[in-house]
């Protein structure tokens, strides 16, 4: 199914190489936080407990910006993210996703590791998207290294969120990756392979 | 009784729909470092001349007017170098630890704070909430460093890399009133 979406801007000449606030002891604390979101939901508190699991199935560490009173999704230029242009999945770093196992997403074989993962945003739907240039920062994220896309359709998020949100929900084929920020809410189905 | 069994199963279905926790901003917000310090900004543009050594994933507790070391920080007990999950690192190639030759992988990173020196593990334990099922006998390397004093207190727990030449550097961890180096070498 081919997505009609902007090519993806190559990095500016110069990108002014600020600090991240990780680089300085003094910095405030980023204004969009990271996070990290387990499947099974809690898997480390519940290592730590005792449970007899080893492993967990999938991670995934984003940031989290925060509405603040900004359109979020929307065609105007005074959206955060634009329809059809697209969007990192959260803030500063690109967001990663872990996989600890081989999934089945979308119908398709995806190999156990990391990926970046990124999205597309549309009025009635959103392009995911797995990407395996690593450890990049998400502002450019260079699509001849998409491995995988999926669409996967939008829903009310109600109560709307005012911090992006990414979260692992049981399912009986696995789990949904749920995403979610303002009133918009989209579910990644992710089925374990048997 | 049937009244009580569709009950019971209108409870259990609201519960299982309501499973999916929003979870709220942390007071101890998670924080990644990388060596090359700001890989992933020079991997976008293309200026990546060392490859990727290092990561550190952890979350940054806020001194918040307390009295860190010695008090909220026991001298003498394991604190996991951070908050909530247990500090991850992630070595992408083999690297040194006090002569002790450490493979590329991912391991958790703790600490033994005291007064003058901090005992830093690296333990090969992963995916684990704090340090309370700290098990030693998951240690690859146990080195011990003495404490700096940092000028300036920090209000935030912070780790960092810095480079020394082309075949080391250092993790710096500092919070409060109080930094540590480890030197750490590619093997």
């Amino acid at each position: 199914m081919s997505c009609n979406h902007k090519k993806i801007q190559p990095a500016p000449a110069v990108i002014t190489v600020r600090d991240s606030s990780a680089q300085n002891p003094y910095a405030t604390l980023d204004r969009s936080p990271m996070d990290m979101s387990y499947f099974p939901a809690d898997f480390p508190l519940k290592k730590m407990n005792g449970s007899k699991e080893k492993m967990p199935i999938a991670r995934v560490i984003y940031s989290r910006p925060h509405k603040n009173g900004r359109i979020v999704f929307g065609n105007s230029t005074n959206s955060i993210c634009h329809y059809g242009t697209p969007w990192r999945l959260g803030a500063n770093e690109a967001t990663e996703i872990d996989f600890y196992e081989n999934v089945v997403i979308g119908g398709k074989n995806i190999t156990q590791g990391s990926y970046l993962l990124y999205c597309i945003p549309f009025e009635d739907r959103w392009t995911i998207i797995f990407n395996s240039n690593l450890y990049a920062w998400g502002l450019h994220i260079d699509s001849s290294y998409d491995v995988f896309k999926t669409d996967i359709p939008v829903s009310v998020q109600l109560p709307s969120l005012e911090d992006f949100t990414m979260i692992f929900s049981d399912a009986p084929y696995g789990t949904d990756l749920v995403m979610a920020w303002d009133n918009v809410k989209v579910v990644l189905p992710i089925e374990l392979s048997k | 009784m049937k009244q009580l069994m569709i009950i019971c199963c209108v409870a259990f279905s609201i519960t299982v729909c309501a499973q999916t926790k929003i979870p709220t901003l942390d007071k101890s917000p998670m924080d990644m470092s990388y060596y090359p310090a700001n890989y992933p900004l020079l991997k976008i543009q293309d200026n990546t001349s060392e490859p990727l050594v290092a990561r550190v994933i952890y979350s940054r507790p806020q001194k918040n007017g307390r009295v860190i070391f010695g008090e909220l920080l026991e001298y003498g007990k394991v604190w996991r170098l951070g908050a909530n999950e247990a500090t991850e690192i992630e070595f992408f190639q083999n690297v040194k630890i006090n002569d002790v030759k450490i493979k590329k992988g991912r391991y958790t990173l703790y600490t033994i704070p005291t007064a003058g020196k901090w005992t830093i593990i690296v333990n090969k334990e992963n995916d684990i909430w704090g340090s309370f099922r700290y098990d030693e006998k998951k240690d690859v390397v146990r080195v011990d460093v003495p404490v700096q004093n940092l000028g300036e207190p920090a209000e935030s727990f912070f780790i960092l890399f810095d480079k020394i030449n082309a075949t080391s550097f250092n993790l710096i961890a500092g919070w409060d009133n109080a930094k540590v180096v480890l030197p750490i070498s590619l093997n």
